[in-house]
């Protein structure tokens, strides 16, 4: 295969030229009510080659004999820019790399997988129940016109349910998704089948309990919630390629432009990092898809925007080097500015200690609804698992708080960040076409003061 | 790729039933922005669909290496024979069908994109906009399926053009069409300058204010709100207890003056000739005068609901081929005029739903927020919520233009065809610090 795409790149002529090539073998199980629906298997592979010269064209197949034609192609619609595209300049790299797999995906058989999502559907008793599993073994091979050659094969099993509960004609929806780059010691990081029936006892509280007091309040937001602010109003927004428009018309722009490095967007204490190199991370990468090595980045530092996440495009538009953030979700994709794993730096309290001071106030533990702006700038979150707060104590569970609030207004009213830590699965969707990236989210305990709350 | 020797390897396998589709795609992308383009692309793919059953024992997949098909499906038929049954599977539609005629414009092929992106461009700037993004799509598609039962072929070709354009204050106006008909984009240009008012006409967009107002949705916007709804009209989400149209069928749960089809046969980007068990698509009535009438069917989820197919399989998940929602009596400018205190909405995107059964959902509206004062646009308005319950706006539909428009965009809006919509009482909520 390397010959191949080796005697591709040498027939190209052009200031840059890459060939990716990338084989996924995967399978999926989707339960319905208890119902196995959908059992699919898929293999497939193909081929990505891009060329820049004044501008930057692409060409993908999965067809073998038609190879040679789209990189022909690819050259042709390089051409089709008035100003000259300039891509960071960089050092090549040699490197294989790949992830264990502590339970190989390919020795866990269908009909297992299968009567585990049956075990976990009997144990529930909620109205409405799906789950889906997917596993994925991934190989890749990367290489360009300045001599960088990258293999990897990364195996990733993923897992995602949705679950609704009824209650006097009131409903309550949740869903999770977890998902790692490894095998499926999956089930032993997260035990599916004790964790989902909790998460159905505390929706059962919650469509008993009164709506959520609207008023200010002290607010606690859990990991799940932190994650997905970190994940939206601070990766979304540091994602260079955004702050340069080139999303404008799809997943939209950035309030960030880039003489705001180093503009305070919240309290000294908050810390927002995206890394790849997180072990076994569902994101996890060694190099990104245009051969740069993966390091952490510091998003936003001691409550100042710190740094940008870039591919070697956007670098180049800001006259800087990439850190590694390119990333393709198929072969069929180009490589674009993408997260990993976004997290809050955990602090120094204990969680205890975030409830002990507060006199009155709602803890959101996850959430369910929520949105944001294309500028990322004013954001919702709607509480799924939430409770009210009293003299530092838990005293009810609330239904759906409601936490409509800017980036800065959130990031600024954080007082105490705990010492724990954890991460959520996601998909997120950017690119067009559309491409789902597997991504971490998280953070720890996190308390803000004085929110208003709906 | 032949597909008949395909189906009699499957029977030898001991595969009760099949559905076979082969599809060769040509598809074509330009992005722009900043008014240059950023990349042009070129996707040569072919895929097999691949459906099979044994009784109740039901498997599926896409094969991309057509050369290893054969020795593929004999590995998915020892799959298939261990894997437990899908009692809600009533197996594939076994009548006979028979099909209209294929129809595609062969001018479609014939367009440069690149010059299309840069009539676009000129267009907005030439309304006024500063800078503009978007992306030009062609898809071009030939497709075969063979099933036990039937068999036909299918050849399309479409192209979707967006564009956002933005004045000097960030303020956005939007145009995403879809076609399937090279005449419709001759004057590509008034795309970009439709766009280009849009961003012109706000100015500098003021903090908008929470309240409940009448809104009047231009069809992009409405079509957010119907490819949501759209999904959950599939007999899938019903039946997973994910819809608000759940248990209403027969019933006048909505305005009058809303009508829904699903509408595969109307000509456009959506436009199909069988669904993946090869039965002949229909146009299907999903609301009718306010009433629901039908939820998206295959055979299979049709004998589950005890009716019949409505064309729509997924054979498992149906799905929506194009919505299309009739238009009224009045133009656009006229509903526009009934707005004594109220907004006129461009786009919506991130559409959440915090409650699938009872539809409580909020989305954002972008690319165009206008204050309306006395049927006048009075300002352009920005940070805004839609925050409200899917049947509680079917249920507000005040009236919808006589005008419709063919979109689709990136944030789930289904190729579809739809009027600009009228709707009372939309509740507006804000952030709050």
């Amino acid at each position: 295969m390397e010959d191949i795409m080796e005697r591709v790149l040498n027939k190209i002529d052009a200031r840059f030229a890459e060939v990716r090539y990338m084989r996924i073998k995967m399978n999926l199980i989707t339960v319905k009510n208890g119902v196995v629906n959908t059992v699919a298997s898929t293999e497939e592979d193909g081929f990505a080659v891009r060329v820049v010269n004044e501008g930057i064209g692409f060409g993908a197949t999965n067809d073998l004999s038609k190879l040679d034609e789209i990189a022909e192609r690819a050259i042709k619609l390089a051409k089709n820019r008035k100003n000259k595209v300039e891509f960071s300049q960089e050092k090549s790299y040699e490197d294989s790399w790949s992830v264990e797999e502590k339970k190989k995906i390919e020795n866990m058989d269908m009909e297992e997988k299968i009567n585990y999502l049956i075990d976990v559907d009997k144990r529930l008793s909620a109205q409405m129940k799906l789950q889906m599993l997917r596993d994925k073994e991934i190989e890749k091979i990367y290489m360009n016109s300045e001599g960088t050659k990258i293999r990897a094969k990364i195996p990733r099993v993923e897992y995602f349910y949705m679950m609704g509960v009824m209650d006097n004609g009131n409903f309550e929806q949740s869903y999770r998704q977890y998902g790692i780059s490894g095998g499926y010691e999956i089930f032993d990081r997260w035990d599916i089948l004790s964790l989902l029936p909790e998460e159905e006892k505390a929706l059962k509280n919650v469509v008993k309990a009164k709506k959520s007091p609207e008023g200010t309040y002290d607010l606690i937001v859990g990991p799940e919630v932190a994650g997905i602010i970190a994940h939206e109003s601070c990766g979304h927004p540091s994602e260079a390629d955004r702050i340069l428009g080139r999303e404008a018309a799809q997943a939209g722009e950035s309030f960030i432009n880039p003489s705001k490095i180093g503009d305070k967007i919240g309290s000294e204490i908050v810390n927002v990092v995206d890394d790849p190199t997180v072990p076994n991370s569902f994101g996890y990468y060694k190099y990104d898809e245009e051969g740069i090595p993966a390091r952490r980045r510091y998003l936003y530092k001691e409550g100042k925007i710190n740094e940008f996440l870039h591919n070697r495009e956007s670098a180049g538009k800001l006259g800087t080097k990439s850190n590694g953030a390119a990333r393709s979700s198929w072969w069929n994709r180009e490589p674009i500015v993408r997260m990993s794993t976004t997290f809050f730096e955990p602090g120094d309290y204990s969680k205890e200690e975030l409830f002990e001071d507060v006199k009155e106030g709602i803890y959101m533990k996850s959430f369910t609804e929520w949105n944001i702006d294309d500028i990322r700038y004013n954001q919702k979150y709607v509480g799924r698992e939430a409770y009210l707060i009293k003299n530092g104590e838990i005293v009810e569970p609330v239904r759906r708080p409601v936490l409509e609030i800017t980036t800065p207004g959130f990031y600024g009213r954080i007082d105490a960040i705990a010492k724990d830590l954890e991460f959520f699965g996601g998909t997120c969707g950017k690119g067009d076409p559309m491409q789902g990236v597997d991504v971490w989210m998280g953070g720890p305990h996190i308390r803000l003061r004085g929110i208003k709350l709906r | 790729m032949d597909l008949e020797k395909l189906m009699n390897k499957s029977q030898n396998l001991g595969i009760d039933e099949a559905s076979f589709i082969l599809e060769e795609r040509e598809k074509r992308q330009v992005r722009f922005s900043n008014n240059d383009i950023d990349i042009s692309k070129l996707w040569l793919e072919k895929s097999l669909g691949v459906f099979i059953s044994k009784g109740k024992k039901v498997f599926m997949t896409t094969i991309k290496n057509l050369h290893k098909a054969e020795e593929l499906l004999e590995k998915y038929a020892r799959i298939l024979q261990n894997l437990p049954e899908n009692k809600d599977f009533y197996g594939l539609n076994p009548k006979r069908q028979s099909y209209r005629e294929k129809k595609i414009d062969y001018g479609i092929l014939d367009l440069e994109l690149e010059n299309l992106a840069k009539d676009v461009i000129d267009g907005a700037i030439e309304k006024g906009a500063i800078r503009a993004a978007g992306v030009i799509y062609r898809d071009y598609v030939k497709r075969k399926i063979l099933t036990n039962y039937n068999s036909a072929e299918d050849e399309v070709a479409n192209v979707d053009i967006v564009i956002r354009a933005f004045n000097e204050y960030r303020n956005a106006g939007q145009e995403a069409i879809t076609t399937a008909e090279a005449k419709e984009l001759e004057d590509a240009r008034s795309i970009g300058e439709r766009a280009g008012v849009i961003a012109s006409l706000g100015g500098e967009p003021k903090d908008g204010k929470e309240g409940k107002y009448k809104i009047l949705f231009h069809p992009l916007a409405f079509g957010s709100l119907i490819s949501y709804s759209m999904h959950m009209a599939s007999a899938f989400a019903v039946d997973a207890g994910m819809s608000f149209f759940a248990g209403k069928i027969g019933e006048k749960a909505y305005s009058e003056k809303l009508t829904i089809y699903d509408d595969p046969t109307f000509f456009s980007t959506g436009h199909r000739v069988f669904d993946e068990e090869a039965t002949a698509t229909q146009r299907t009535p999903i609301v009718e005068k306010g009433v629901v009438r039908n939820y998206l069917h295959s055979y299979s989820t049709a004998q589950k609901f005890n009716t019949e197919t409505t064309g729509n399989a997924g054979i498992i998940n149906p799905n929506a081929w194009q919505p299309v929602v009739e238009g009224g009596n009045k133009s656009y400018q006229d509903l526009l005029s009934e707005i004594d205190r109220g907004l006129f909405i461009v786009n919506l995107w991130y559409t959440r739903f915090q409650d699938y059964r009872n539809g409580d959902f909020s989305t954002i509206p972008r690319d165009g927020i206008f204050y309306i004062e006395d049927g006048e646009i009075k300002e352009s308005w920005k940070g805004i919520r839609v925050t409200e319950n899917m049947q509680h706006i079917f249920s507000s539909v005040v009236d919808v233009s006589k005008e419709r428009e063919k979109v689709k965009w990136w944030d789930e809006v289904l190729p579809s065809y739809l009027p600009y919509v009228l709707v009372d009482g939309v509740n507006i909520t804000r952030s709050k610090l």
